[in-house]
């Protein structure tokens, strides 16, 4: 029978020389061994950047400000920002820019991926929103779905038939852009949805749910995202076909006054046009 | 179109339109008439109240239509609610007399209806204005041109004569459209009457014309009338047209004869048409029955083709097709103000398709079930009973009207992206800053810039959920929000003041060109003496000179912006058209 007592022994002892991570769960606490080359990079360094560093392993892939990092370790801002320097230089951790706050930098550990949340995920490289690049999406997806109408409305088919040939799968619009090769980083299909949606608020598009098999191709808890794209229903309303319909006065404008339909320059050039 | 318009405007250059006598049914002050009690409650009925938009564009339509007089008693009763003809002599300083004219032109025309005073029975008669009567005015064109494409030229010019006079016989219509189509042919020939009869009652019987309402009480003509009179209790409302049930029965009359050509040369021949056929006195056996245009329907008539129209841009033209004939099928069943039709079998649809349109059975129930599956709900299914029973559903379809009209004004006014944000903000509800601009996919400054201008113009409101007691604004969620119904009377008003502006605009386009349009019709005239006395081509050709070449460049342009704020107007009209619509209906739901 292996003897509890050595065995607690030899853990402490391999705690205290820094071998091991204490955790902790509902049934009592563990013990792991740290990763070899972690374990021998911390060799040299002290306890306070041990605490400094579990912190930050602590935060995952969000990462952790250097104030909150303040907070929980109860050290003091020079020293904490010493052994940030110095674990930075022994490329243990990393800082990354969020996109939330520009000027805030949160640290996290080196071979982890930020999360979306710090980076802002597809449409954000170097904080900077690309609105070119999802303006670029936007109609690539537009005619994509355009089209796909389009041809169903000519094959002359029965209605029905017609009309659920003119449907894409989310699923298939993520695989014609991925095909396309525009875009420089990985999309997934739920980018491609957030994509989707704004076509929608842009009046060019609906969209349907239906029951799918799980299983299917496309499909995420059991459902699957029909896009389809449509005209609007009327024309542009007779209203701004008004100089007034557009005008950027209109509320300072009446007879008498400065400004006036008698007097109106946009009145006098689109009269002219 | 612009014709007929036109027309209607060398109307007002007379200037109270005293050739168009007193109405049959204006009321004689009895000094012992009895009356109800219940009748003292028209004066206190509620009036809508009107902006100062409605009340300018009511004034311009009043005085190009009907001269400055009637426009100023016209818009002071609308502004001032109900009063006697007294106030209304003295607050607008105009004799007696010029008043009464004035009141007769606005009863004529259904703008103006009178009731017994506030003070009981007994008391001066009290006239009240009606604002939206008025603002029809504009859409008398609209009216003109539908009857036109419906029943040809003979409805178009039946439908004008009723709009310019108000209220007109049978008779009286069927002399003076025919003497007016008369002119137009060829010499020798002319138009029957029966022609313009048949016409006549096509409008009647699909309701487009109908017979003026009863007058409110039958009031005897002797001023002796004994207190002891029985009376029958007036309603509170004045009656509606429809309160009669011989509204559209047309008289037992038959009119045989052809129409006349008004000749220049003819001796003893009143000028213009319109007074020949007064003076004719012949007694045809219709007097007091007066037929008047029904606006209601023309609008369910303009409600239906937007309808259709929508229906054919969002799907196809068969579904448009079919809901036209679930539409027309519905057309005497429904009343103006329902929020969908009388439900429709799938093989009464089925039966009742036009002709050329030879889909099959199961083909229909496709289209059906594709109309109902619709994200819009134009069409909705109500039983399973005779293979479907649908409704068209006119509510629903109206606000999605009004609500594509609402997002096609941000979209043109402010841009697509502010147009993605105000339909996000629809669909949505209520959303926070941060929320908007992740949905939309629009950079935090630019929507903040772009949310702040709607803001400032009433398009999108905010509002404030505390979440302390103490509103502190960084505990407060502020969210942005578009409300329909609000939005859309906003749009309305600045479509009124819009028309307003037009007009103006044109009236002094055409003020400012007075002297060269004096000219202009100055040279038209003695050109046309010549041409009729047979003069040579070099006398014509010398008179046509006397305009120079700028001039003429200048009229060109003048015609052109004429023409152009004409036609907005009546552009403008649409939106209102669908605005109006969407609000009553909102209302009566």
């Amino acid at each position: 029978r292996p003897n509890l007592q050595a065995t607690k022994c030899i853990v402490f002892i391999l705690f205290m020389q820094g071998q091991l991570d204490l955790l902790r769960n509902s049934s009592g606490l563990l013990y792991r061994m740290k990763d070899a080359q972690t374990a021998s990079k911390m060799k040299g360094s002290d306890n306070q950047e041990k605490l400094v560093y579990q912190v930050i392993e602590d935060a995952g892939n969000k990462g952790i400000w250097s104030r909150d990092i303040r907070y929980k370790s109860n050290l003091p801002l020079t020293e904490i920002n010493k052994i940030l320097k110095n674990l930075e230089s022994k490329k243990l951790i990393k800082a990354v820019k969020s996109v939330a706050a520009s000027k805030k930098k949160v640290y996290m550990l080196y071979n982890l991926q930020p999360d979306r949340s710090v980076t802002g995920g597809a449409w954000y490289s170097d904080q900077d929103f690309e609105s070119e690049f999802v303006e670029v999406l936007n109609q690539q997806c537009f005619k994509f779905l355009q089209s796909k109408a389009e041809v169903a409305r000519d094959s002359k088919q029965s209605p029905m038939v017609q009309r659920n040939s003119s449907f894409a799968t989310s699923h298939e619009v993520w695989k014609y852009i991925c095909e396309l090769g525009i875009s420089k980083v990985d999309l997934s299909m739920e980018d491609i949805e957030t994509i989707l949606n704004t076509l929608i608020y842009d009046g060019k598009v609906e969209m349907t749910i239906i029951a799918a098999k799980e299983g299917t191709v496309g499909s995420v808890d059991g459902q699957m995202k029909l896009y389809r794209g449509v005209n609007p229903i009327i024309q542009p309303t007779g209203l701004v076909k008004a100089p007034c319909g557009l005008c950027p006065v209109f509320d300072d404008c009446h007879e008498g006054g400065e400004i006036s339909p008698s007097n109106c320059v946009y009145m006098a050039e689109w009269l002219d046009f | 179109m612009r014709g007929n318009r036109r027309s209607l405007r060398h109307l007002s250059q007379n200037s109270t339109n005293s050739d168009v006598g007193p109405p049959t049914h204006q009321r004689v002050r009895s000094a012992g008439s009895p009356s109800c009690i219940i009748q003292t409650l028209w004066a206190k009925k509620p009036i809508k109240k009107m902006t100062a938009q409605e009340v300018r564009l009511c004034g311009l339509l009043l005085q190009e239509h009907f001269g400055e007089v009637v426009e100023r008693i016209g818009t002071h009763l609308l502004r001032g609610g109900a009063q006697n003809l007294r106030t209304i002599a003295n607050e607008t300083n105009t004799p007696l007399d010029l008043v009464k004219k004035s009141l007769c032109v606005l009863v004529q025309h259904g703008v103006c209806d009178f009731g017994s005073g506030r003070r009981g029975p007994g008391s001066p008669v009290e006239y009240r204005g009606n604002c939206e009567r008025v603002l029809r005015i504009l859409r008398y064109p609209r009216y003109i041109y539908t009857a036109k494409t419906l029943y040809g030229d003979t409805g178009e010019l039946i439908v004008e004569e009723v709009l310019q006079r108000g209220h007109m016989t049978m008779s009286n219509t069927v002399k003076t459209v025919a003497d007016r189509l008369t002119h137009n042919m060829e010499e020798g020939r002319s138009m029957e009457y029966s022609e313009v009869v048949s016409s006549f009652s096509k409008l009647v019987e699909t309701h487009f014309l109908q017979r003026c309402p009863p007058v409110a009480e039958t009031a005897t003509a002797a001023p002796s009338a004994t207190p002891a009179t029985h009376r029958t209790p007036a309603s509170v409302t004045p009656p509606t047209a429809e309160s009669n049930p011989d509204c559209y029965k047309l008289p037992p009359v038959t009119l045989t004869g052809r129409g006349k050509r008004r000749r220049s040369s003819d001796d003893g021949e009143e000028p213009g048409g319109v007074k020949k056929a007064k003076m004719d006195s012949e007694s045809c056996g219709d007097e007091g029955i007066y037929w008047q245009v029904n606006f209601e329907r023309f609008h369910q008539h303009f409600r239906d083709q937007a309808i259709i129209s929508a229906v054919a841009s969002k799907l196809d033209q068969t579904s448009s097709e079919i809901v036209r004939t679930m539409l027309r099928m519905s057309e005497v069943t429904t009343t103006p103000t329902a929020a969908y039709t009388q439900p429709l079998s799938a093989n009464e649809i089925f039966r009742s398709l036009p002709p050329n349109y030879s889909i099959s059975r199961p083909i229909l129930d496709q289209y059906l079930s594709l109309l109902v599956d619709d994200p819009m709900e134009f069409v909705g299914k109500s039983g399973d009973s005779g293979g479907g029973m649908y409704v068209v559903n006119l509510h629903r379809a109206l606000a999605n009207l009004a609500r594509a009209t609402l997002e096609s004004v941000v979209q043109e006014r402010f841009g697509s992206r502010s147009a993605r944000i105000f339909r996000l903000l629809l669909r949505k509800r209520h959303l926070e800053q941060k929320q908007v601009e992740d949905f939309a996919m629009i950079p935090a400054k630019e929507a903040k810039d772009m949310l702040y201008t709607l803001l400032s113009e009433n398009l999108v409101q905010l509002q404030e959920i505390p979440k302390t007691p103490d509103h502190a604004p960084s505990r407060t969620f502020y969210l942005y929000t578009v409300n329909q119904l609000p939005t859309a009377r906003l749009l309305l008003q600045h479509c009124y003041k819009t028309v307003a502006n037009l007009i103006e605009r044109r009236l002094f386009e055409t003020k400012e060109n007075k002297r060269l349009l004096e000219k202009s019709q100055r040279i038209e005239a003695i050109l046309a003496s010549l041409q009729a006395s047979g003069a040579e081509p070099e006398q014509l050709t010398e008179v046509e000179e006397m305009i120079t070449a700028p001039e003429r460049q200048q009229l060109e342009a003048l015609r052109h912006h004429i023409n152009k704020l004409d036609s907005t107007e009546n552009q403008v009209d649409e939106t209102i058209f669908l605005l109006e619509s969407y609000i009553i209906s909102t209302k009566s739901k």
